[in-house]
């Protein structure tokens, strides 16, 4: 039987099509069809100026702003070898860490969501909520933010943030062990996500997936740690990766402990930081007047919550870029799923699926 | 009981034995149908509410009586039902349109006719028949033919998996709860509502009431399977699975709109009144008081039997907003493999308890 | 300007040349940082004048002191080892250290041979990027290539026609590769010889066009539906 789920569909995460050949209740093919978000992303960068592009990078993958802008101005700022002010590099990672486990905290959510429980999904979200009130009051953007630019950031901290991040912080750890025991280790969740939709490491390394995803296969592999960029290297933070403690290595389980496990690294990175930080410093110092990066091209990886985002840039010494590539860690995610999903039943897929972590945004751009 | 009181009532009954019996039911079936209406919106409210609390949220707030005074959100299921009545009634135009408008009805008779063997109190019981609890279980039944014409007709492959997956869940899992109600039976060697009742009457060790529950630990493990698979039958989750929702949007019922979808919705509700009433009967001793002695007229037996029912019922509201879902497969083996054999074995020790300690 | 300005800025440029920005970042005053930056930009173009490399092909030649064959960037090193296993494929004049130029006939192996040999052990194919280089120059596919045991990472370009663009696909030496080469396709019309099932990805499969060419002009209507035009230049 051929059976379409989506474009509408209330667990697909975002408008995905998958075409899916099953006998009976065993899938046998999977074929996801995308582009129904596709928004010309990368034509329109190229008839916009490199401040332009920003607000762009927002949109792509909308649950992780802070991060995609991250990673484009850490492409552009080693494109034009720009230094940026101690202040600002702090700021960058506490936003881009907050911004982690939001985007976490949201993709559990809907996970739980997508299994059956219903009530882990609204708790995640009300913790998510103060993670938006802090951003609300930095940068007065609740999901895209603009922030990140070109040799700094938009708008300073205001009076009041370090306090308002540690008291999130001291509140958010201990939600972390209540979300463990209502779902993490419920037998009911274990049973549906444990052993299933197995991603061998060599499997996941050929596919092209990274972050969380290659990480619950038991590869040890973070741009924050192998490729560093900004001030990573300062930060004492641990690499979570999947073990099979309940199940296969490289199982939907897996994949969800490890993004449990990497919401409370961010917060030890956070802490670290907010001790560190700077407190003076104008966060314009180093914006370029024009942006005209010599002519070149540039290839370089970010660590988003859902993977490598890597942004290809290449300047003719324009204004505007001559080619503008992003490539971003959800489509490789998502071209992995005929492979792992195939043999099981109907169900598993969804299950799958929700592992995968996935914004349609990010992969139709 | 009361169908035959209302018989003896009606003056004509000599005369046209038909006529008067035929009354009777109608005068008894319209309360039910009305209870059962009044009883879903309240549940419909305490589910929302309790599943709100739950959440972190409040839940409905607005419409209710005194808007800014109480904003309880009372009329909220009142609302609703008005909305459900006065939907668009749409029809697939690729449906099977006689099954289609047939299946709502056929899966609500099968809730509601299990009404008239429930005991709600002493003296207000519609049909005391001497096998009562057989009936219900037999009636509850009939459902799944309305679940699979509903499936089937809306001419949705998707709805057709909704059906399928419930129709051998619910039939699997009538096994359990029929085994568990035989242990029962063994017990109380009546299958009439009111003697299984009768017979959970008095104290065990001084203070305990006699409910089956307490009388032995084989027919307290077979509470929980009667009530696990109770749940199972009604399609609540951790079992689900046909109308879960992120996967199916809603199984069998996809294709229904407005009324026919209140229907169904009614019956869903109704499915849970009847498992709890069961479960209150047999083993929490139905219109009971736990102080034999005190508040035990007919109308405190109403009080008693109501607040049992719902409190069970509470409990499966509890669950559904706590347990993620159970995938099929698993719902199969879960009752094949884990229910049925400890309900085999329940048979067995109620037996044998019973023939050694009497 | 004063002569102290002058002088500051004449100080913070050389720095800056020498790699740090921070002295131009740290001048208090906006007019004097942005007159030390405008200063840098006219001393690195007189720079990148008088050196007159085009592309800069050995660095050690530059930096004097340095010039060991061990600084060679992946990019050249592994541009010499392809060179020797598989001649004829790298276009010498075309790489450089920042990329390795090939001709489009023996991608495939090379692909493979990168992948599989131990030395190289390429297993991650980061990024495939479709270019348009201009009406002269035709088309030109990028691929970033990455090996996750050794950590180096090198950047291959292979040019084609713009008239019939083809490219061997190599999909079957990295899985990625599909939905990779299937997005460029999409994109820029460049075939990949070999790709078991080459179809549009995020483009509707009855679109007209190759969206990405400089050439391109959108369609009027889709289905009946009026297709809004793109704005030119948005300052």
């Amino acid at each position: 039987m051929v059976l379409n789920i989506g474009p509408q569909h209330p667990s697909t995460h975002g408008v995905l099509r998958l075409k899916v050949v099953t006998d009976g209740e065993i899938v046998s093919d999977i074929a996801p069809v995308i582009g129904y978000l596709h928004r010309c992303f990368e034509k329109h960068c190229e008839n916009s100026t490199y401040e332009q592009v920003i607000p762009f990078t927002d949109r792509c993958d909308y649950i992780a702003s802070m991060n995609n802008n991250f990673g484009y101005v850490v492409a552009m700022e080693d494109l034009m070898e720009i230094k940026v002010p101690e202040r600002v590099e702090y700021i960058r990672v506490i936003m881009a860490e907050l911004n982690r486990i939001a985007s976490h905290l949201l993709a559990l959510g809907t996970y739980g969501l997508d299994v059956g429980a219903f009530t882990p999904f609204l708790y995640m979200f009300r913790d998510r909520e103060r993670i938006l009130d802090i951003f609300e009051l930095t940068c007065g953007a609740r999901l895209l933010y603009n922030y990140m630019w070109v040799g700094g950031v938009s708008h300073d901290l205001p009076v009041g943030f370090v306090e308002t991040v540690y008291n999130f912080l001291d509140y958010f750890e201990p939600k972390v062990q209540e979300y463990n025991d209502i779902l993490t280790y419920n037998k009911i969740f274990i049973e549906r996500t444990a052993d299933v939709g197995v991603l061998l490491p060599e499997v996941a390394i050929s596919f092209g997936v990274s972050g969380p995803n290659l990480r619950g296969s038991g590869v040890k592999w973070d741009i924050r740690k192998d490729e560093p960029y900004s001030i990573y290297e300062r930060f004492d933070f641990d690499i979570p990766i999947g073990q099979g403690l309940v199940g296969t290595t490289g199982d939907c389980w897996d994949r969800f402990y490890v993004r449990v496990l990497e919401m409370i690294e961010s917060t030890k990175i956070l802490r670290q930081a907010l001790k560190d930080i700077p407190t003076n410093g104008d966060v314009h110092q180093a914006l370029p007047k024009k942006i005209r990066p010599p002519k070149g091209s540039i290839y370089r990886r970010t660590e988003s919550p859902r993977g490598d985002l890597g942004y290809y840039i290449i300047s003719d010494g324009s204004p505007q870029p001559y080619r503008l590539k992003m490539r971003s860690p959800a489509f490789t995610a998502l071209s992995v799923l005929n492979e792992i999903s195939r043999g099981w039943m109907l169900s598993d897929v969804i299950a799958v699926l929700g592992s995968l972590d996935i914004v349609l945004g990010e992969i139709d751009r | 009981m009361t169908v035959d009181r209302l018989i003896d009532w009606f003056p004509i009954s000599a005369t046209w034995p038909g006529l008067t019996f035929l009354l009777a039911v109608l005068i008894c079936a319209v309360p039910v149908f009305l209870f059962i209406a009044v009883y879903a919106l309240v549940v419909i409210y305490g589910e929302l509410k309790i599943s709100s609390f739950m959440q972190d949220k409040v839940g409905p707030m607005g419409q209710g009586v005194g808007l800014h005074a109480w904003r309880w959100g009372l009329l909220q299921p009142v609302a609703d039902a008005l909305k459900l009545i006065l939907k668009e009634d749409i029809i697939p135009a690729s449906a099977d349109k006689k099954l289609f408008i047939l299946a709502p009805f056929i899966v609500f008779i099968g809730a509601f006719i299990a009404f008239s063997a429930l005991p709600f109190s002493q003296t207000l019981i519609i049909a005391d028949m001497n096998i009562g609890i057989f009936y219900i279980l037999a009636v509850s039944s009939l459902g799944v033919i309305g679940l699979i014409m509903a499936g089937w007709s809306s001419n949705n492959k998707w709805s057709l998996y909704g059906a399928m997956r419930s129709a051998a869940q619910i039939i699997s899992y009538e096994i359990p709860a029929a085994l568990s109600i035989i242990a029962v039976i063994m017990l109380t060697s009546t299958m009439s509502m009111q003697g299984i009742i009768q017979y959970q009457s008095g104290l065990i060790w001084g203070f305990l009431p006699n409910w089956l529950i307490f009388n032995n630990p084989f027919t307290f493990v077979a509470f929980f399977i009667f009530f696990i698979s109770g749940v199972a039958e009604c399609n609540r989750t951790p079992f689900d699975i046909p109308e879960a929702e992120s996967e199916l949007v809603a199984g069998a019922f996809t294709e229904y709109s407005g009324m026919r979808y209140a229907f169904f919705f009614l019956s869903e509700y109704a499915n849970m009144f009847v498992v709890a009433g069961v479960a209150a009967t047999a083993f929490l001793g139905g219109w009971q008081s736990p102080i034999p002695g005190l508040f035990n007229s007919p109308a405190w037996g109403l009080w008693w039997f109501m607040s049992k029912t719902m409190f069970l019922i509470f409990v499966m509201i509890w669950f559904r907003w706590t347990f993620p879902r159970l995938r099929v497969d698993q719902l199969m083996s879960v009752c094949w493999k884990g229910f049925t054999p400890i309900a085999l074995v329940n048979i067995f020790g109620v037996g044998i308890w019973y023939l050694t300690l009497g | 300007m004063t002569d102290n300005q002058e002088q500051l800025i004449k100080e913070a440029v050389k720095k800056a040349l020498q790699g740090d920005m921070d002295a131009v970042n740290n001048i208090e005053d906006r007019v004097t940082r942005s007159k030390a930056k405008a200063a840098l930009v006219k001393a690195k173009r007189e720079a990148a004048k008088t050196s007159a490399e085009p592309s800069a092909e050995e660095k050690s030649e530059e930096s004097g002191s340095e010039s060991k064959p061990a600084s060679q960037s992946p990019n050249q090193q592994f541009a010499g080892i392809i060179a020797s296993q598989f001649p004829n494929t790298v276009d010498e004049e075309l790489s450089s250290e920042t990329h390795i130029q090939l001709r489009p006939a023996k991608w495939f192996d090379v692909a493979q041979y990168l992948r599989d040999d131990p030395a190289c052990l390429f297993d991650s194919l980061q990024c495939i990027t479709g270019v348009d280089l201009g009406e002269d120059s035709g088309l030109e596919v990028r691929y970033n290539l990455h090996s996750m045991t050794h950590r180096h990472a090198i950047e291959i370009r292979i040019a084609c026609s713009d008239k019939n663009p083809k490219v061997p696909s190599v999909e079957a030496v990295w899985r990625i590769g599909d939905w990779f080469e299937r997005e460029t396709y999409d994109m820029f019309g460049i075939k990949f010889e070999g790709h078991r099932d080459l179809r549009r990805i995020l483009l509707p499969d009855d679109w007209e066009g190759w969206p990405l060419r400089k050439d391109y002009e959108v369609q009027e209507t889709y289905h009946g539906i009026v297709v809004p035009k793109v704005k030119e230049g948005w300052e």
